[in-house]
């Protein structure tokens, strides 16, 4: 359409102090390979924080613009692709809107600065882009006029550090310690017992365990812990999504009876979602432990971990 | 990532990306230098390297990772602190190459100061635990400790503890690791593997040489916490190549002193070794040590070493250090009953080294030693196979016995049990064992001096006495046998040396002496038939015997009479022994007892003694008589005989000495060949005629006593001519006659014409009568055609002996044969002989001519 109809005004939203903030990189989504590689930069902001900026409508030179009206909205949505073949992400749920009017109906003869600001605003989710989801913040700015409205679009990010010292989800702050202990095995073959430190890490944090090998008949190639995060979404039905986050290997060669192997992974380097829950879908973390052995096969053992993000 | 693959390849890469990872260092380029090595330490992860080609490529990176670790530490606080870069390097994916990198950090840290020494320590030896691959492992660790040896400086006490531990920590885990390659990969490669594990040996050992460096002088370290744990440790690994290779090490590693201290610890730990370790390998090397410690000791400044000990407080046990091994022995024979003879011997060997090396006098360590070798070669039942012989040689003849034959004599005699360990080995190995200590103690020319030593030492060569067994049982066969090898002297070293052995003996007093010689000689007559070669040496020590009373007699006059008895009884033990070498080899050797017999006549003779000199004379008679039957050696026997008489001076008492000539004169004359009658009357002739012996003092011309009766001399004379002449054989008469001519120019100088009655008169007419008879021989030769003599005549020559043999002398070499029979196809070079031995002659009294004016009455032509 803007092929045709050139749009009679530019739109500008420029939040406050956007050079000097902090800015996040994301992958583009887009399924055009030459896109994936390119990364969006979006500035950051976290819950509660005020979103506030100035809106510039410039007119172009020696015309006006007649509307109806100036709006700025905040918007926080849920975007899913309803099947795999739809490429296209819908809102399927708007849970934040604000809105304020920056004008009513007049003329435009030139250019004009609006300052809007969104005070304290609650962003209940972290922003997030995966395969079948996106949740989105976004200041939108709608022209309204008697033909199409004139609609700009400025995403930002959201993060959300949890408090500390209390990791989410967890009622009793002594849950955290507690050491996650799995005792697995396929008979007369493999008996190991793992360990990990405790089960809900902050996205800096450091895995830390040990596997002790009880019974050992395989021949093992090498070991390997890998973080998959798991994207869920959609009611019926239910699309899953595994990306492996991080694959380390922890062991190479083949231990004997009575060797327990150290574990230690530093996820500060690594690029993780924490898990979160939402109506329409969640993001869940699991660590998981594979023995290759020396034929290919993997043996392969999953258990969740909470990731959460903390304040450094 | 991957690996390259093959090993050129792999170091290929490796060279390049150590060039790229300088570069970007020097461009100051962190994140891009790492990543470049990380490409190359990924080659560390190829599976399908053989060790040799691993090493290779370790020693590669190692190099390059050092130009790196040069640059962490420059760079340190500078450009980026190592604590980060520690983390940082933890986000590599593959765990190989993340720990070298770890380490690579972590060294360089550790470099700083302010560096949490203990945490990174613990950190990198803990996450080591993820290579599980024995050989990646291996190397990894051996990584690890390369570069944290610089750090292992401490002076305090806990810090150096600290140290060892890790150390043995990697160690421990090393070594597990090394253990475990064993059983990588198929069944059917075992060999390879353990070939590929000796090649790694020297990773694990270098961190035992690390703990040494470490330990330093401090023996309660060493003692109560480095070594029990390495000791558990090769015990608990129960390999093979790992427990012998470790103790090895051990042993070899860390000083003499200390294993002074800890050797029942050592010892005890050999014991609970993988029985297939040989537990004679681990013993020997520790022996060689504390040898090797007492050597030093000598060499350098004693007070040093004294206070050495001192320090480590081991000189008290430094006593039992016997003991100590004595204790290891009896243990292992108790919880090992299923070790072989074979291991056991190096065993007790190596003590025995010990035990020599220490406590060099101390003969009953020997003896318990061998006492308890003795124990199990009892208990090993059945005959002990012969591969083993060189065990038990080893340990009956070390070298340090032989080097020491003093001790070895005593060893010899003071210990019983040597004789018994050697008695129960096998005949060869006996023979052989005897040969070498009489080989030993005849070298030192070891005097043996008492009856006791000299039965031991008797005993001990049973072997040799001993007949051997192939001997035929029946007496009558034995008979028959005599007679066909009577002249079958063959050569035994076993039985010369034996009789050496009889050299030995020598005592002061001639009685303790002389019954030293009859022990022998009562020994030796287990032997049989090998007197013949023992008892001629026992003779001849008892004529010195004599010599030696004769010698006594003359400087002690008074004890003339004591010493005149002594002589007497020890004539009778030679004749003694002479008859028991009759009874026991009858046959075998008439010859050598009648010639004994003549010797010691004479020798009884010189020593005045002419009742005994005649009764030896008359024994060699006999023997003559009864059973010299050859004519050869009947006619040498005639020959030996007038010798010996014609020098005796004692015998006239009784007319001894008229008998014995007359005998022997007629036994010449009734020779079976007429040649050797010939011969032997105009020997026998000399008998009449006493010469000078200028050892008695007598003088021709001065002395009056001579016996000599010149008409008997012409008889003989007159008698041998008359021999000669009655020959058929022309040559032969011919030379005889020459040869009675000789004689009488001998007696026509030596004597008046009056008293030997042989004048001018009697040559003049012996020469006409030769002559008469070689122009008979020369119408004989005319006879023969010219050109055959003469084609013969400067080729070979053929002489004839003065006991009658063919001389063949070849104009090839200048080596002459001797014949006792004319060489058939030379029979007309023979005629010659005659001829010119009467030209010389003819020639010798022309000359004398010259000097003795009565010659000139003798008409030569």
């Amino acid at each position: 359409m803007s092929l045709f109809f050139k749009s009679p005004i530019d739109i500008e939203i420029l939040l406050d102090g956007e050079e000097s903030r902090k800015h996040v990189e994301i992958a583009n989504s887009s399924n055009n390979p030459t896109a994936r590689t390119l990364k969006d930069r979006y500035p950051v902001y976290e819950d509660g924080e005020s979103v506030s900026g100035i809106v510039t409508l410039r007119v172009k030179e020696g015309k006006k613009l007649e509307h109806l009206g100036v709006k700025v909205s905040l918007i926080g949505s849920v975007d899913i692709t309803k099947s795999t073949s739809e490429g296209k992400k819908r809102p399927v749920e708007t849970f934040l809107t604000l809105s304020a009017d920056l004008c009513p109906h007049g003329e435009l003869v030139h250019s004009q600065n609006f300052p809007f600001n969104f005070k304290d605003v609650e962003k209940r989710y972290e922003a997030y882009r995966g395969k079948n989801v996106d949740v989105t913040y976004y200041v939108k700015v709608t022209v309204f006029r008697k033909s199409t409205d004139i609609v700009k679009h400025k995403r930002f990010w959201c993060l959300l550090y949890h408090p500390d010292p209390t990791p989410p989800t967890v009622a009793n702050p002594s849950d955290e310690r507690k050491p996650v202990k799995l005792d697995i095995g396929i008979e007369n073959c493999l008996h190991i017992e793992f360990e990990y430190s405790k089960s809900q890490f902050s996205l800096k944090d450091v895995i830390v365990g040990r596997i002790y090998f009880l019974l050992t008949r395989l021949k093992v190639k090498h070991m390997e812990l890998s973080v998959i995060t798991r994207e869920t979404c959609g009611m019926e039905p239910v699309q899953l999504l595994d990306s492996t986050s991080i694959r380390y290997e922890i062991m190479d060669g083949s231990p004997v009876k009575g060797e327990t192997i150290p574990i230690r992974l530093f996820l500060g380097g690594y690029d993780l979602t924490p898990s979160s829950t939402f109506n329409f879908f969640n993001i869940k973390n699991y660590l998981s432990l594979v023995i290759i052995d020396e034929d290919g096969r993997r043996y392969f053992k999953q258990s969740e971990i909470t990731l959460y993000r903390k304040r450094n | 990532m991957s690996y390259a693959e093959t090993i050129d390849q792999a170091i290929a890469n490796c060279k390049q990306q150590t060039v790229l990872m300088q570069r970007c260092l020097t461009q100051e380029k962190l994140m891009d230098a790492l990543k470049h090595t990380s490409i190359m330490l990924t080659e560390l992860r190829n599976p399908h390297l053989s060790p040799k080609q691993y090493y290779e490529l370790y020693i590669l990176i190692y190099d390059s990772l050092s130009i790196l670790s040069t640059y962490f530490v420059e760079c340190h606080t500078k450009r980026h602190h190592l604590a980060d870069l520690y983390e940082l390097v933890q986000y590599a994916g593959n765990i190989v190459p993340r720990l070298y990198l770890m380490i690579t950090v972590g060294s360089s840290y550790l470099q700083s100061a302010d560096a949490p020494r203990e945490e990174i320590f613990k950190d990198m030896i803990e996450m080591c635990k993820g290579v599980q691959n024995p050989i990646r492992g291996l190397f990894l660790r051996y990584y690890l400790s390369q570069r944290t040896k610089q750090f292992f400086q401490a002076d305090d006490v806990e810090a150096k503890k600290a140290n060892a531990n890790f150390i043995i920590t990697n160690f421990i885990e090393m070594n597990k690791l090394w253990v475990r390659l064993q059983h990588q990969g198929p069944l059917r490669e075992r060999e390879q593997r353990t070939r590929e594990r000796k090649e790694l040996k020297i990773l694990i050992g270098a961190n035992v040489v690390r703990l040494s460096q470490i330990v330093e002088s401090d023996f309660t370290m060493y003692k109560e916490e480095i070594l029990p744990q390495i000791l558990e440790q090769v015990v608990q690994c129960r390999d093979v190549v790992s427990q012998e290779y470790l103790l090895d090490v051990i042993c070899q590693v860390f000083p003499d002193e200390f294993h002074l201290g800890t050797l029942a610890e050592l010892l005890a730990t050999s014991l609970k070794l993988n029985p297939t370790v040989p537990i004679n390998k681990v013993v020997l090397t520790l022996v060689e040590r504390l040898n090797g410690f007492i050597d030093r000791q000598e060499n350098s400044d004693s007070d040093d070493l004294a206070q050495k000990l001192a320090a480590f407080s081991i000189a008290g046990e430094n006593q039992n250090l016997f003991f100590v091994f004595w204790k290891f022995l009896n243990q292992l024979s108790d919880e090992r009953p299923d070790l072989s003879l074979q291991e056991l011997a190096p065993v007790i060997q190596g003590v025995l080294k010990l035990t020599l090396r220490w406590y060099p006098q101390n003969i009953s360590n020997v003896d318990v030693l061998l006492k308890f070798m003795y124990e199990k070669c009892q208990e090993y039942g059945k005959s002990i196979p012969e591969e083993y012989d060189y065990l038990f040689n080893d340990l009956l003849l070390p070298q340090e016995f032989k080097s020491e034959p003093a001790f070895f004599c005593k060893i010899l005699t003071k210990c019983e049990s040597y004789e018994k360990l050697l008695s129960a080995q096998n005949i060869s190995l006996q023979k052989h064992c005897t040969n070498e200590i009489l080989d030993t103690l005849t070298q030192a020319e070891w005097q043996i001096s008492s009856k006791l030593e000299l039965e031991k030492l008797l005993s001990l060569c049973g072997a040799l006495i001993e007949p051997g067994v192939d001997k035929p049982s029946s007496p009558l066969m034995l008979e028959e046998e005599d007679g066909l090898d009577s002249d079958n002297w063959s050569l035994t070293p076993d039985q010369e040396k034996l009789a050496k052995l009889t050299h030995l003996c020598y005592n002061k007093s001639i009685d303790e002496h002389s019954e030293l010689l009859l022990t022998c000689r009562n020994w030796y007559q287990k032997s049989g038939r090998n007197v013949r070669y023992l008892f001629p040496a026992i003779i001849c020590n008892l004529w010195k015997l004599i010599r030696r009373c004769q010698w006594k007699i003359k400087r002690k006059p008074e004890r003339r009479e004591k010493l005149n008895n002594t002589t007497k009884q020890l004539f009778k033990h030679v004749s003694r022994t002479i008859n028991d070498l009759y009874s026991a080899c009858g046959g075998g050797c008439f010859d050598l007892l009648y010639k004994l017999n003549l010797q010691t006549a004479a020798l009884a003779d010189q020593s005045e003694l002419g009742d005994i000199a005649y009764d030896f004379f008359s024994q060699a008679f006999t023997i003559f008589e009864e059973s010299l039957s050859d004519s050869r050696t009947q006619f040498q026997a005639i020959v030996s005989m007038a010798q010996t008489l014609q020098k005796t001076r004692n015998l006239h008492v009784e007319s001894y000495y008229d008998t014995l000539i007359t005998r022997c004169t007629l036994h010449g004359s009734k020779l079976l060949k007429k040649q050797d009658q010939c011969r032997a009357v105009y020997t026998c002739s000399h008998l009449w005629w006493a010469t000078e012996i200028s050892l008695l003092g007598e003088e021709e011309g001065v002395t009056e006593s001579f016996y000599r009766e010149g008409k008997r001399v012409l008889e003989c004379l007159q008698r041998s001519l008359r021999v000669a002449d009655s020959i058929m054989d022309n040559i032969q008469s011919c030379e005889l006659m020459v040869e009675i001519l000789n004689r009488c120019c001998y007696y026509f100088i030596h004597g008046d014409e009056n008293s030997t009655h042989v004048g001018v008169k009697y040559i003049n007419g012996l020469i006409e009568l030769i002559k008469t008879n070689l122009d008979a021989l020369k119408l004989e030769i005319s006879s023969v055609s010219e050109e055959h003599r003469g084609s013969n005549s400067d080729e070979d020559r053929t002489l004839i002996g003065i006991d009658g043999c063919y001389i063949h002398q070849s104009t090839l070499n200048s080596v002459a044969a001797v014949y006792s029979k004319p060489p058939s196809s030379k029979t007309a070079n023979l005629e010659s002989v005659p001829i010119e031995h009467f030209q010389r002659t003819l020639r010798y009294i022309q000359d004398q001519k010259d000097v003795d004016s009565r010659f000139k009455a003798i008409v030569l032509l």
